[in-house]
This record gives C-alpha cells, sequence and structure tokens, in this order.
C-alpha cells in the first residue's frame, strides 16, 4: 500500500521543484484536469467500496477524464464559451456525490463494527 | 498470479498518484506565484493609485496657486503702471516747480543769455528838455517786457534780479526796482536763448529802433554766463 503514496510523494515534490511557467489562460484546464482526477480518484474509492472497483475502469477514467476536461475547457476558450463551467459542474457534482456515498458506506460499517 | 496482478495494481496507482500528486502541486505552486504576484501588484496598483490622487492634488493646487499668481501679478502691473504714471507727475511737476522756482526767483540760475546796456543820450545843448535823451523807466519796461516776450527765463537789472511782483518806477533822476534805487546807465540782463532775445531786441523798428530813434545809447551783448543770484525775501 506504501508504493501509491510514494507516487504521490515524489509527484508532490517534482510539482513543487519543476520551474516550468505555463501563461497564465492554461492555469484553467490544470485546474479543471485536477478537479477531474479528484473526481476519477473519488469514484475508484467508492467503488472500491462498493466492491465493483474495475482497475481499467479507473485508470482509463482517470486519464480519459483529465484530458476530457482539459480539452473541453480549452474548446470553450477557442469558442468563447465558458465550457469549463461545465466541466467544473459535473465534476463537482460527482465529487460531492462520491464523497456522500462514501461517507455513508464508511458510516456504515463502522456502526455494522461496533454493534459487533 | 495473484501477486502479480497486485503488484501490477499498485505501479498503476502509484502512476496514478504521481500524475495527481504532480499536477496538485504544480497547480498548487502556480496559483500561489499568481496570487502572491497578484498581492504585489495590488499593493502596487494601490500605492500608484495614492501617488495618482496626489500628483492630481498637488496639481490641482499649482494650478490653482498659479492663477492665484497671475491675478496677483495683474495687480501688481497695474500698481507699477499706476505708479509710473504717478512718477511720470510727480517728475513734470517736480519740473514745473523748478521752472516756476526760477520764475519766482528763488533759485539761483545760470545760464547763457544777453546783456543790454542802456545808457543816456550826450548831452546837447541844442536840445532844451533835457529829458529828450534820458533814459526813462518806460525804456528800460520796453527792453525787460520784450526779453520777457521773447523768452527769458530771468532778467536783471544792474544785478538786481525781478521778480512776478517786481516793479519799476521812475523817481527823478533814478529809477527805483522794488525799492532799490539804480542811476544810469542801466544794464540790463537776461538768462534765455541768446540768439532770440538778439534778434527780438534787434527786429527792424523793435526796441532797439525806438530806443535809438529817442537817442538813448543802447548797446546789446551776448553774454555766455550769466549768475543770478535768488532774490532775497522780503521781510
Amino acid at each position: 500500500m506504501w508504493l501509491p503514496v510514494m507516487g504521490l510523494i515524489i509527484g508532490v515534490i517534482i510539482g513543487l521543484l519543476t520551474d516550468i511557467r505555463i501563461p497564465e489562460e492554461y492555469s484553467n484546464y490544470l485546474s479543471i484536469a485536477i478537479l477531474a482526477a479528484l473526481d476519477t480518484l473519488f469514484g475508484g474509492i467508492r467503488a472500491q467500496l462498493q466492491n465493483i472497483y474495475d482497475e481499467k475502469v479507473f485508470v482509463s477514467g482517470f486519464f480519459f477524464n483529465i484530458l476530457l476536461a482539459a480539452s473541453l475547457a480549452f474548446l470553450g476558450v477557442h469558442l468563447g464559451v465558458d465550457l469549463y463551467l461545465a466541466a467544473v459542474f459535473a465534476f463537482g457534482v460527482r465529487l460531492f456525490q462520491n464523497i456522500a456515498v462514501i461517507r455513508r458506506i464508511l458510516l456504515t460499517k463502522w456502526s455494522t463494527n461496533g454493534d459487533k | 498470479m495473484k501477486k502479480k496482478l497486485i503488484n501490477n495494481n499498485r505501479v498503476v496507482l502509484s502512476l496514478v498518484g504521481l500524475v495527481l500528486g504532480f499536477m496538485i502541486a504544480f497547480s498548487f505552486r502556480l496559483t500561489q506565484d499568481e496570487t502572491q504576484g497578484h498581492r504585489i501588484s495590488d499593493r502596487q496598483w494601490e500605492q500608484t493609485l495614492s501617488l495618482r490622487n496626489e500628483l492630481i492634488e498637488q496639481e490641482e493646487k499649482n494650478s490653482s496657486l498659479q492663477k492665484q499668481l497671475d491675478k496677483q501679478q495683474d495687480v501688481i502691473s497695474g500698481q507699477e503702471k499706476d505708479l509710473a504714471k504717478e512718477a511720470q507727475v510727480f517728475f513734470n511737476l517736480a519740473e514745473d516747480t523748478e521752472k516756476y522756482r526760477m520764475y519766482l526767483g528763488k533759485v539761483k540760475v545760470q545760464g547763457k543769455g544777453v546783456a543790454v546796456k542802456l545808457s543816456d543820450g550826450e548831452y546837447d545843448p541844442k536840445e532844451e528838455n533835457i529829458n529828450n535823451y534820458l533814459v526813462h523807466e518806460h525804456h528800460v519796461f520796453k527792453v525787460v517786457n520784450e526779453l520777457y516776450i521773447a523768452g527769458a527765463s530771468a532778467v536783471a537789472i544792474n544785478g538786481q534780479r525781478l521778480a512776478h511782483n517786481s516793479y519799476i518806477i521812475c523817481d527823478g533822476p533814478v529809477i527805483t526796482v522794488d525799492g532799490y534805487q539804480h542811476p544810469a546807465p542801466f544794464e540790463i540782463t537776461a538768462i534765455g536763448d541768446a540768439k532770440v532775445l538778439d534778434s527780438a531786441l534787434n527786429i527792424t523798428g523793435g526796441v532797439k529802433d525806438q530806443l535809438v530813434n529817442d537817442r538813448i545809447i543802447f548797446s546789446l551783448e551776448k553774454q555766455d554766463d550769466i549768475t543770478m543770484e535768488p532774490i532775497p525775501e522780503k521781510k
């Protein structure tokens, strides 16, 4: 279980150490991508807790959602429509739903554990 | 097989974690930089704004002061003009005063002029009336008046200067000027344009001719430097 955590820490370190400057207008895409990634991550955790976790779905969803969100934002900027709002909305709602489901499952597990 | 699957699973998960961590960290750093930049620029903007406001205030103050200065300068220039006029007036007044003093005989006068000498004619036994060739006060009057008319600034008889209220009367053998007796011959000096005075007296049928007609010896002399003392105040 320590390997993914190590990966996360290494990623944070690399992110903090890299000195790449990207134009300000592209930072929006990055935010959307992070939102997508978090959504997928919580979706994966929920699936794991519901025992319907599929690694292929998770990994492909993770990268595909990131790319989709980024390209949607990119398209929105070039069309003059704030399409990234759609991504923010969709991913935000799903994020909250996922976290709510996770919380319920954990609560249920905890109370059943306590009963035992 | 199971072990390998778990390993594979973990590798993929760590890749996902790596990407997520990188993205989050990168975005965090980027945003922080931006907000910091914004904060600095905000502060700078505020500073710029306050400085600009100050500048505008100063400029407004300057312009109002400049207007005030212009107004004051207008006032001053007006006053200066007035002063210049007044100075001119005073100068004229001073000049006039000097001139009038000269006419009144209050100051010493010095300048070019003419000297006229009137002497009694030679004794003529044929002539019964001696008055016919003596210098009378009206002869002196004529000369003096003629000199004044011709523009003499000051006139004196035998060195006694005449004032505006001088009187000349016949007092028998002498004439009296302002209370002082003068015997013949009379020397009348006048300060003024010598050329003018000379020609005024010498004009044909003029004073000289009349005097000569009355057998008075008339001699005229131009002088470069005549000085007349001021008339002493009468007690």
